[in-house]
């Protein structure tokens, strides 16, 4: 025998538990995915394309200014080390013996790298310098 | 079979629309039922469904499985349905004519007394408080589970008993009169 409870729930069970979407909800939630898969993709390309034209001017930009810097380096530290190492061979030169001679020529190659090294440390010291010399931060 | 980690796992693999493809039957009737029992309308809840399957799939990238994959759907689900039932004015009712044929469209032949007997109880659902009719429809279509209702609307499984003891019991009582 049923209660008038089971009664209820069987009409409720009735009325509620065949409640669905209608058949071609699939089909169009399928299509409407598949538009924003599109869109989706469409975004991610051109975004990919302004993130690389961004990295690539922040590379340039970088690029112009460590070139303007080792410029700025050249034509003042270098070419004031080199001419004074101009003067001092030359002005060396008349006094240095015969074995100095024999010396720097069996030595000649390392010590033309010596000199390039050198001449090389003073641009990427003069920058090490100018990177760690920062300006007072105004409040 | 459906499992978060399956899904998780096809969304990390980059595999979003076949994750979807899983999650669609094991949600689509549960989904439609919750923006339904806000909604009271047929169509606006198959739209809310839809919109909810759309920000699923779009969202999917960011679920990072720290709360369990229905609960999320469940939380987008009942956001939608409010956002679509603020701005929907005036509300619509259960027992408004367009409800009624899409409830009789659920069984092909009903008897004439059959229509009476689901008007009015219908009727009957719709004068509830909205807590105990929302918990009314979600039980009865969620096949009798009080964990699936309090998981669906975010209540302790206590409340959705009270609420459906209540909502019985109003329903009896106005039946009996």
């Amino acid at each position: 025998m049923s209660t008038p409870d089971s009664e209820l729930d069987k009409q409720l069970q009735a009325l509620f538990g065949g409640l669905d979407t209608g058949a071609d909800f699939d089909a169009r939630l399928v299509a409407r995915l598949r538009a924003e898969s599109q869109i989706d993709a469409t975004e991610r390309a051109m975004r990919a394309r302004r993130q690389e034209r961004a990295r690539y001017r922040e590379a340039l930009l970088e690029l112009q200014s460590w070139r303007r810097s080792m410029l700025h380096l050249l034509t003042l530290d270098t070419v004031g080390i080199a001419l004074l190492l101009v003067v001092a061979v030359v002005t060396a030169w008349p006094h240095l013996s015969r074995d100095v001679m024999d010396i720097s020529r069996q030595y000649g190659p390392y010590i033309v790298t010596l000199l390039g090294i050198l001449i090389a440390a003073v641009p990427l010291l003069g920058m090490w310098a100018e990177q760690t010399r920062r300006p007072i931060q105004l409040l | 079979m459906l499992t978060d980690a399956r899904v998780l796992e096809l969304v990390r693999a980059e595999r979003r629309d076949e994750a979807i493809a899983l999650l669609l039957p094991a949600f689509r009737r549960k989904v439609f039922g919750l923006a339904y029992s806000f909604l009271r309308d047929r169509e606006a809840a198959e739209d809310v469904t839809q919109d909810v399957f759309i920000k699923v799939w779009r969202a999917l990238p960011g679920f990072d499985g720290r709360a369990s994959l229905s609960t999320w759907i469940y939380a987008i689900a009942r956001n939608a349905s409010l956002s679509a039932l603020r701005a929907r004015r005036p509300q619509s009712s259960l027992s408004d004519p367009e409800v009624m044929d899409a409830v009789e469209a659920l069984d092909p032949a009903p008897s004439a007394d059959a229509i009476v007997d689901r008007a009015a109880l219908l009727r009957l659902v719709d004068q509830l408080p909205t807590k105990q009719r929302q918990v009314i429809m979600l039980f009865y279509m969620e096949e009798q589970s009080h964990e699936g209702v309090a998981n669906m609307l975010a209540m302790p499984v206590g409340t959705v008993k009270t609420l459906l003891h209540r909502a019985r019991a109003r329903m009896s009582a106005a039946a009996g009169k």
